[in-house]
């Protein structure tokens, strides 16, 4: 199967389990399952390739110029994680069908694990860096999803959001990292960059690139420093803690430093930053697991122990070492998944999970006895488990290894850490299963059905034949997958039982031993640590959170007060610097251009503008008169348009001058007839000069323009050359909207339709607010008249409605080669309406609109993006307009370009949207009793009737 | 006959320039708001109506086609003049004049405007 198919197939089947979940759950586990198994199955049918030693590899060109292609190659080492992660997946989704109740909504569960799941085996699969990063990040927030499934506990909602913190926080420092990793190389193939080995270790950039990615591993496989959100991510359901920290999210950061060994291991930067870090972990997480008695916390910090165990193993940088981490790697994922799901089906019978308050199941749950002892024994590493195996391996490995120059420092903490692991794992199976049996337990406990014990059986009966038969069970997959790791060269896998009497083997004797007397003195040893003073990360942790958000939040208030003057002040005073700084370091080429002779006609203009301008600077504290006086402005700018042959631009200026005016009318009506005077005279005179400043600059700048030409060649020219032949059309104006610059036409009428979304959303908050009552028990400071809806004004509206939208049809049709088009045709549309909300009231007008007007903007931006997706079909680019002229008698010949449709679209999303604005600020207006019966407040018909009778339409 | 139609051109211009000035000086003559409401009346109708007149015949003459479009603007102004003096000739009564200063309303106890229904809260 394609590595596409692989990798896609997660996500693509996500759809299913949100959607099957009507059809039960069983539908739902099952598509799921089915999914996963498909996926596997493909990736099963790889695997003798991959074992011969090929690398199978599927390229496709994405974003080239960023050099971002989803490229996929599958060596050893990604399939022995993409198995694991499909393999693990299969079995946790069984487990979960049974372990999450009725009330969990199952099939958003599903979508979540897959949706994971996808991220994850796209990691493991990326043969592009920056692509990895894409499903780096996917991880983190899928996890989130899935760490905060029960959004109900709040444990669970901080644990997520820690999670993504952290993980989040180190992905970006991951992105950095990876970016100068692919400048140093020049590719962002991974498989050219573990080529580079030389080039890489050598560059000055080497020692930031490893650090960088290295925290993005430590982050997300929860190492020290950051190991502290792993802990708090055990208030996720059981399943996913067992997905996510056996086989998945926390070995995504050992993957990407077992990926990167080649090219990044070897140096003594990465021997003292891996290894140390990893032995720290080891021995933090093995010493605090020993005190919890949670569980879920024990297993979690026994997972972060190992997980420091195995990051210790890649940073010693051997390759013989590098070898145990993948077969740890492996071996922890069988028993620690067990062991999770053992933790679950104790948490599940007994509804607890402390251990204080369990102990004696034993006689109660055999089976579930028999699975956690195998494998705690194997996480202790006893043999003949798996988990002896790799445990022997790594303390063969610590004896070799010198850490500033000392020999015993690092097998001895190794021991150390080694014991404390026997300790709590005994713990595990003692403390639980051993003992006599209580009478307190919260439930009844009994074995579970089939569904709850078959994975976890599965995974121990993996982990008693890894332990037996090593070499015939994963030996070829380990060697595939290690020689992937180690890069270049060939290492052999062999592991047995019997080493004879070597170092390891005391070592371990040790272990166990010690192991074994630490739990019998665990009660004393737990009484000294919960009195003694340690740093509690989640508090370290929400404090530096709560501090960043104070600092934020200062900033953010410094900067927005929600003085409007202030940004204006900020904003103008920046571009002045801005303008200043340009001013006085550029040059200006002399005036090219003649005066042209000035006429009357815009003598006219320039002293209408002027003079409303200035009134509106004398006036602007009586807001109708200054609203008066800037439709004065607009009316001119837009004589001025068409003085300066720009017909298009003065239609749209001028139908938009008008819905302007009737929107700012309604929002004045909720609003003081006048401007208090708020600011002290030294502001106000800061603003006077502030503006004068820039009003004078804007001014010159914009006369020195039009006295020159252009420094580089108009764009003009193309557009008027290309308009008709490419565009079929002769308005240059709307075949450059609708055509040209189509795609930014879309951009524009999609963010017009979330404008209006959003004043409609605004809207509704306020007015479930306490600001709703406020505006029923509004009092107007000015006496009502009477006759709001006057008969003449009713009668006229009416006759020109239809005249109003034939206009708007006529500008729409022949927008392509006159003055016209959509938008235009689109305003002159919501005018016609408009006229109609004001003459017979918005009540009574919106009562007799049908269509809302969502559902316009919708279906506008739907038409133009269908519009645009027809050219696909022709084998264009999205937007590719056509056109073409029919002859049907007796009608004279006419053009037909799908430019008109997209134009539709346009309409359709302008009129929307300037009605939801309208409807939404009228919402504000309403009172009981304020919808008229009657179009008119007076109708002479009504009379003659009498007031009672009548309910027709005049 | 070019010449006739070039003097009746002329006299329409002449003629709609007289009515916009007499109703732009009406507008600053007149002391009281409902007789100054009569005066810009002049100048829509008898001013702009001769300007289109004017126009219309124009192209008639020199391009040789019949224009209408002057038509459809004598149509919109005839129907929104009468409203905007209406609405003017409201605010007026609703913001100068009480029930008392006006001429009784024929059949109805008061004027629309002033006639505010008691049941409408917004309107009290």
């Amino acid at each position: 199967m394609s590595l596409f198919l692989i990798a896609a197939l997660p996500f693509l089947g996500a759809v299913f389990p949100a959607l099957l979940i009507r059809a039960g759950r069983n539908a739902s586990s099952m598509a799921a399952g089915s999914v996963t198994l498909l996926a596997l199955v493909g990736l099963l049918i790889n695997a003798p390739a991959v074992i011969r030693g090929e690398v199978i590899t599927a390229r496709l060109d994405w974003l080239p110029w960023l050099g971002l292609n989803a490229n996929f190659f599958l060596d050893g080492l990604g399939l022995l994680f993409a198995g694991l992660i499909l393999g693990i997946g299969l079995l946790i989704i069984l487990y979960a069908r049974f372990y999450l109740s009725r009330e969990d909504p199952m099939g958003q569960f599903y979508t979540y694990l897959l949706l994971f799941q996808g991220a994850m085996v796209g990691i493991v699969l990326s043969d592009n860096i920056l692509l990895l990063l894409v499903f780096w990040e996917l991880t983190s927030l899928s996890s989130f999803l899935l760490i905060g499934y029960w959004k109900h506990l709040p444990e669970g909602r901080q644990g997520a959001r820690m999670a993504l913190a952290v993980t989040g926080s180190g992905g970006l420092a991951m992105i950095g990292g990876m970016l100068i990793l692919g400048n140093i190389v020049g590719s962002y193939d991974l498989t050219v960059i573990l080529q580079n080995k030389e080039l890489i270790q050598s560059s000055p950039l080497y020692l930031p690139a490893l650090i960088l990615i290295l925290l993005g591993c430590f982050t997300k496989s929860a190492q020290f420093p950051f190991h502290f959100w792993l802990p708090h991510a055990m208030a996720a359901p059981t399943p996913v803690s067992a997905y996510l920290h056996s086989a998945t999210m926390v070995k995504a950061g050992l993957f990407l430093m077992a990926r990167m060994w080649p090219v990044l291991a070897g140096t003594s930067e990465w021997f003292y930053i891996v290894a140390t870090t990893g032995l720290v972990t080891m021995l933090l997480g093995a010493v605090i697991a020993l005190f919890k008695d949670d569980l879920k916390a024990l297993l979690a910090f026994s997972t972060v122990s190992h997980l420091g165990l195995i990051t210790m193993l890649l940073g010693f940088g051997t390759k013989v070492a590098a070898m145990a981490a993948v077969f740890h790697i492996v071996n922890h994922a069988t028993f620690k998944a067990a062991l999770f799901m053992t933790a679950g089906i104790v948490d599940h019978e007994t509804h607890t999970r402390d251990i204080k308050k369990l102990g004696g199941l034993r006689h109660l749950m055999p089976l579930t006895f028999t699975i956690a002892t195998i494998a705690s024994l194997s996480m202790a590493g006893i043999p003949p488990f798996n988990g002896f195996l790799s445990k022997e391996k790594m303390l063969e490995e610590t004896v070799h290894t010198v850490w500033m120059g000392s020999h015993y420092l690092v097998p001895a903490l190794a021991v150390l850490a080694a014991l404390f692991s026997a300790a709590y794992s005994f713990r595990y199976i003692w403390h639980v299963f051993m003992g006599p049996v209580r009478h307190s337990y919260p439930a009844h406990p009994h074995d579970p059905g089939p569904g709850l014990w078959l994975a976890p059986g599965f995974l121990v009966t993996l982990v008693v034949l890894i332990g037996l038969f090593p070499n015939t069970m994963v030996g070829p997959l380990v060697e595939t997958a290690g020689n992937a790791v180690i890069g270049g060269g060939h290492e052999h896998f062999h592991a047995k039982i019997w080493h004879g009497f070597t170092p390891a083997l005391y070592m371990s004797m040790i272990a166990t031993v010690g192991g074994i007397a630490l739990l019998m003195s665990q009660r004393r040893l737990a009484a000294v640590w919960d009195a003694a003073r340690r740093p509690e990360a989640k508090e370290i942790f929400d404090a530096l959170i709560a501090a960043v958000t104070r600092a934020s939040q200062w900033f953010t208030d410094a900067l927005h007060n929600g003085a409007l003057t202030r940004y204006a002040a900020i904003f103008v005073v920046f571009t002045l610097a801005l303008a200043g700084y340009a001013y006085s370091t550029g040059t200006m080429a002399a005036p090219t251009r003649e005066m042209l002779p000035v006429s009357a006609m815009p003598i006219v203009g320039w002293i209408c503008i002027m003079g409303a301008t200035a009134c509106v600077v004398a006036f602007h504290r009586n807001r109708l008169l200054a609203l008066v006086l800037m439709g004065i402005v607009g009316l001119v700018v837009s004589m001025g348009f068409n003085y300066l042959s720009a017909p298009d631009l003065a239609l749209t200026q001028i139908s938009v001058e008008v819905v302007t005016i009737v929107l700012l009318l309604l929002a004045l009506n909720f609003m003081p007839k006048e401007t208090p005077v708020e600011s002290t005279p030294a502001r106000r005179i800061r603003d006077v000069v502030l503006s004068v400043t820039a009003g004078l600059g804007v001014g010159g700048l914009i006369y020195a323009l039009l006295g020159r030409d252009f420094s580089a060649p108009s764009i003009a020219d193309y557009h008027l050359e290309n308009s008709y032949s490419g565009g079929g059309g002769t308005n240059v104006v709307n075949v450059i909207l609708v055509d040209f610059r189509g795609f930014d036409t879309f951009g524009e009428i999609t963010v017009l339709g979330i404008a209006a979304v959003v004043i409609y959303a605004l809207t509704e908050a306020i007015l479930s607010s306490r600001v709703r009552a406020r505006l029923l028990n509004r009092v107007m400071d000015t006496p009502q008249a009477g006759d709001a809806h006057p008969l003449m004004m009713v009668v006229a509206t009416r006759v020109m409605m239809p005249i109003a939208l034939m206009v708007a049809a006529y500008i729409f049709f022949r927008g392509h080669n006159l003055p016209g088009g959509g938008f235009i045709a689109g305003l002159i549309a919501a005018i016609a309406v408009i006229m109609q909300y004001m003459a017979s009231g918005f009540g009574w007008a919106a009562e007799r609109q049908r269509i809302p007007y969502h559902g316009i903007i919708g279906s506008g931006v739907l038409v133009a993006a269908v519009t645009g997706m027809g050219a696909w079909f022709n084998g264009l680019p999205f937007l590719t307009s056509a056109f073409g002229y029919v002859h049907i008698e007796p009608l004279e010949e006419f053009e037909l370009a799908t430019a008109a449709l997209f134009d539709l679209g346009v309409f359709l999303a302008v009129v929307g949207a300037v009605m939801l604005a309208l409807e939404s600020l009228a919402r504000f207006a309403w009172q009981p009793g304020i919808i008229p019966e009657h179009p008119m407040d007076i109708n002479p018909e009504r009379d003659e009737d009498g007031p009672q009778t009548s309910g027709q339409e005049a | 006959m070019d010449q006739i139609i070039e003097i009746l051109i002329a006299a329409c211009l002449v003629i709609s320039g007289v009515f916009g000035i007499v109703g732009s000086y009406g507008l600053i003559k007149l002391n009281d708001p409902m007789s100054r409401l009569h005066a810009p009346t002049k100048a829509t109708t008898l001013g702009v109506g001769g300007v289109l007149i004017a126009s219309i015949l124009h192209s008639m003459l020199s391009e040789n086609h019949l224009s209408l479009h002057e038509l459809l603007i004598t149509l919109f102004l005839f129907l929104t003049a009468p409203i905007t003096a209406n609405f003017i000739a409201k605010a007026h009564i609703h913001r100068h004049e009480t029930p008392e200063t006006l001429p009784p309303a024929g059949e109805d106890q008061k004027w629309a405007t002033h006639d505010i229904p008691q049941d409408n809260p917004a309107a009290d």
